[in-house]
């Protein structure tokens, strides 16, 4: 087979071991595809599934891909019914199912790259929306397309795949960033919906946090100059003990700038632009765009890394577009490997594997309005410098939080331009704020107000814990 | 009514189960096809079509399912057709009707969920395939409640709502009531609530929008709302995202498909999104959302006398000849008519939506 340059309708090599690599990983039979399925999904579906694994499994390709494009619809339909935290788990998996299904047909007889790359589309869409079925699988699956799209290519191309894109469009009236809003379908009825979920949506319990700037000021436990200016910078430390930190951090509800941490991460070193198109080009992700999220003319989209990079990074831009918020880690596992979770977040309560992390990824200039979050976040600068400013939960009534339920923990200022007439207060709003820079950390308290402007190409890795 | 003239109901969209769309078992009947009956000539009166089954009323009262769930029975007077529940309004001797749930599966078979007695309508109030909007469930017969397909089943609406008719959309509720004024409740992230916002409302508000307007219908698709007004105008407003409001959406424009003039009433290769800018180049804004009514232009200036939505596209008939206007949820942002009832001189009377199908009731012109 033909090495070198791959252009769409050239045969992939070993194309038909494509096709036996996917089946390998399915369960053998029929009854192995077979969901547990809480009584909310209705019989019709079940009965829809059942028959999508008999045809599969019957060999009857074309059929099964007509019915998983039934299941992809009406799932997505449910997916987009109600808030997406109330959106029951089953019907997750059972989109996930439907992508499963249409993802292993596409490849099962030998298709040109055009066509593993839908197909890995496919399973990003599941990887994005759905709920893991059968152990992950569409994380092998995903793994094994990804591997056939790669070899034989040239590492750190540009996008060289025609593609139509997904479009997902916001509401237009600045819907509030976390909560993903709707999605257009492409013809083929393929398509896909509301996203994670808001971190924001869900309800603090109380204020929480404890003693703040000035009293903890009056104390004279650190050298910290007693300040009357408004304008302080994050204090800096590097590498304290878990006990430093909670002590005077941690519990008083303290930003700080941790040093040193992520010295040993490989991410320091390996990351780049030819390595995350090495990595995850070919991954459907979801990218903002607009100058920020409180605009009107903001909207979500998804897309390829490589388009990502190569529209809104490379290529002189023509809008603000920005990976935020993307739980990238869990969509690429190799990626994973290249960061840690920081010790001190075993201060909290909660589980590892509940700590929620985030990719941000985008060119200079992105903007994240001041907001607060309703979780601990710690924000790993990896690449790039940030500015970034930081109001106490004490300050949130001159910080003029929106009203409707949707923005409600986001401020209505335009922090480096706010309009003094209509938000008077904010200027006598006391803040801290930094530069974060490569192998930084800053701990960002839960609720504190912040403000994140890049300075540079940048890439930033949040944990959020509790 | 003066002349009850017999009618035929089309179907065309979704029949992945086998429901009642002239075809049997199939995918989809891109062209209406008549529904076929088990008895000829029997007259359908009403049709009411859910995701995999469709329920379909005689004048008789004989109710007939078709797809996932199948079956008849008689001494129906009224039914309303979703997946988790399958309401059935039957008479009884005696005052009033019986109000039963039964679950698709099992209908007919065994007991129905739940059932209660209800009030009446009054006495010739029993609506033709034209006159589909009078007190239909979802609103019970009394108007004082209506029937949801979670529980509660049975939802009480305030009095003092004079209700005339009622719809269910994925998470949104519109209510008509006898002077014309729309009330909407429910979820509303999609804009169909109408109320200009993205935010819920748990009780029903009143369309502020359309006052002064008196409308004749309304109809709720999964996230959008339609109402048509007593003067033929109609009004859109809720999700867009695949053209269901007839305004432009960005996936469609995007998608480097050429799109074909009003020719093709139906889902086709090869059409050409009209929407993407006007005479000047200037980009057309796209609309995802829309959270207030916009009032809707059909083609022709067409005056509009009867709704219906889908999960995701939208139905209309107009009143001067009769033709639909019609929305299929994979290409059109526009108005298009189906050009099967016009080529056939059918003029459409009525038009009642499945989620992902449509059935159109025609009626013979009658010779001069």
């Amino acid at each position: 087979m033909a090495e070198g340059t791959r252009c769409s309708g050239d045969p992939l090599v070993g194309a038909g071991a494509l096709g036996e690599a996917l089946r390998a990983l399915l369960p053998h039979t029929k009854e192995g595809l077979r969901l547990d399925l809480n009584e909310k999904v209705e019989r019709s579906v079940v009965m829809l599934l059942q028959e999508a694994a008999e045809l599969f499994y019957g060999g009857r390709r074309t059929e099964c891909l007509q019915r998983s494009e039934v299941i992809l619809d009406y799932s997505w339909e449910k997916l987009n019914t109600g808030a997406w935290r109330d959106v029951d788990k089953d019907w997750r998996r059972v989109y996930t199912f439907g992508c499963l299904l249409k993802a292993v047909c596409l490849c099962e007889a030998p298709g040109d790259a055009t066509t593993v790359a839908a197909a890995l589309r496919v399973c990003d869409m599941g990887l994005l929306m759905g709920a893991a079925i059968l152990g992950n699988i569409l994380i092998r699956v995903a793994a094994v397309l990804q591997m056939h799209l790669l070899s034989g290519k040239r590492p750190a191309q540009g996008p060289t795949l025609e593609q139509p894109n997904p479009k997902v469009s916001g509401t237009g009236l600045g819907s509030h960033r976390r909560e993903w809003t709707p999605a257009c379908g492409y013809p083929g009825s393929f398509t896909y919906a509301v996203l994670s979920p808001s971190c924001s949506a869900d309800e603090e319990a109380g204020s929480g946090a404890g003693s703040h700037l000035w009293r903890w000021k009056a104390r004279n436990d650190q050298v910290l100059a007693p300040d009357v200016e408004l304008e302080r910078t994050v204090p800096r430390l590097h590498c304290p003990s878990l006990e430093y930190f909670r002590k005077h951090f941690l519990v008083p509800q303290r930003p700080v700038i941790l040093e040193g941490i992520t010295d040993h991460w490989p991410c320091m070193k390996k990351w780049s632009l030819e390595y995350i198109q090495e990595i995850a080009g070919c991954r459907t992700v979801p990218v903002e765009i607009g100058s920020r999220y409180t605009d009107e003319e903001w909207s979500q989209t998804l897309m390829t890394v490589n388009e990502f990079i190569s529209k809104y990074i490379i290529n002189e831009p023509k809008d603000v577009g920005y990976l935020a918020q993307h739980q990238l880690f869990d969509q690429i596992p190799e990626l994973k490997q290249d960061i840690s979770i920081p010790d001190y977040c075993c201060l909290g309560n909660g589980e590892e594997e509940e700590i929620t992390i985030n990719a941000w990824f985008g060119p200079q200039g992105t903007v994240s309005p001041l907001h607060q979050d309703p979780q601990q976040n710690f924000l790993a600068q990896v690449i790039g410098r940030k500015y970034i400013r930081l109001y106490s939960p004490q300050e949130s009534e001159a910080l003029y939080p929106h009203d409707s339920h949707l923005l409600h923990n986001t401020s209505q200022v335009d922090v480096e331009n706010p309009n003094l007439e209509q938000f008077p207060k904010f200027a006598e709003a006391p803040f801290l704020s930094c530069i974060l820079s490569p192998g930084e950390i800053l701990f960002i308290p839960v609720k504190y107000w912040h403000y994140v402007r890049a300075l540079d190409l940048s890439f930033s890795v949040s944990f959020w814990w509790s | 009514m003066a002349e009850e003239r017999p009618g035929t109901w089309y179907g065309f969209g979704f029949c992945g189960f086998g429901q009642a769309l002239g075809s049997g078992r199939g995918r989809q009947v891109h062209s209406p096809e008549p529904l076929w009956t088990p008895v000829a000539g029997v007259d359908i009166c009403r049709v009411s079509a859910s995701w995999s089954y469709t329920a379909c009323l005689t004048r008789g009262g004989r109710l007939e399912l078709s797809g996932s769930a199948s079956g008849a029975v008689g001494g129906c007077r009224d039914a309303w057709a979703s997946e988790a529940l399958l309401v059935l309004l039957r008479s009884r001797p005696g005052p009033g009707a019986e109000l039963q749930g039964w679950a698709p599966g099992s209908v007919l078979r065994g007991e129905p969920l739940w059932s209660q007695t209800v009030e009446s309508e009054a006495a010739g109030e029993h609506g033709s395939g034209g006159e589909a909007g009078a007190r239909a469930l979802p609103l019970l017969p009394s108007a004082s409640a209506y029937v949801s397909p979670r529980p509660p089943f049975c939802r009480p609406l305030a009095p003092g709502f004079r209700a005339r008719r009622l719809e269910l959309g994925a998470e949104h509720v519109l209510l008509l009531d006898a002077a014309g004024q729309v009330f909407s409740w429910g979820g509303g992230r999609h804009g169909q609530l109408g109320h200009g916002t993205l935010e819920a409302e748990l009780e029903p508000r009143l369309l502020e929008a359309l006052q002064g307007l008196p409308m004749a219908e309304v109809a709720a698709g999964g996230w959008h709302s339609v109402c048509v007004s007593e003067t033929g105008d109609l009004y859109v407003w809720g999700w867009n995202e695949s053209g269901q409001l007839a305004l432009p959406t960005r996936g469609l424009a995007e998608d480097g498909k050429p799109v074909g003039g009003e020719a093709t009433g139906l889902p086709e290769e090869g059409s050409e999104v009209r929407a993407a800018g006007g005479e000047d180049g200037a980009p057309t804004p796209f609309i995802a959302v829309q959270p207030f009514p916009a009032l809707l232009d059909l083609p022709q200036g067409s005056e509009a006398a009867h709704a219906s939505c889908g999960s995701r596209h939208t139905a209309v008939v107009t009143r001067k000849y009769g033709q639909l206007g019609h929305k299929d949820t994979t290409s059109l942002d526009h108005p298009c008519r189906v050009e099967f009832f016009r080529d056939k001189q059918l003029p459409v009377e009525a038009v009642t939506c499945g989620p992902w199908n449509t059935y159109v009731y025609t009626v013979e012109r009658r010779k001069s």
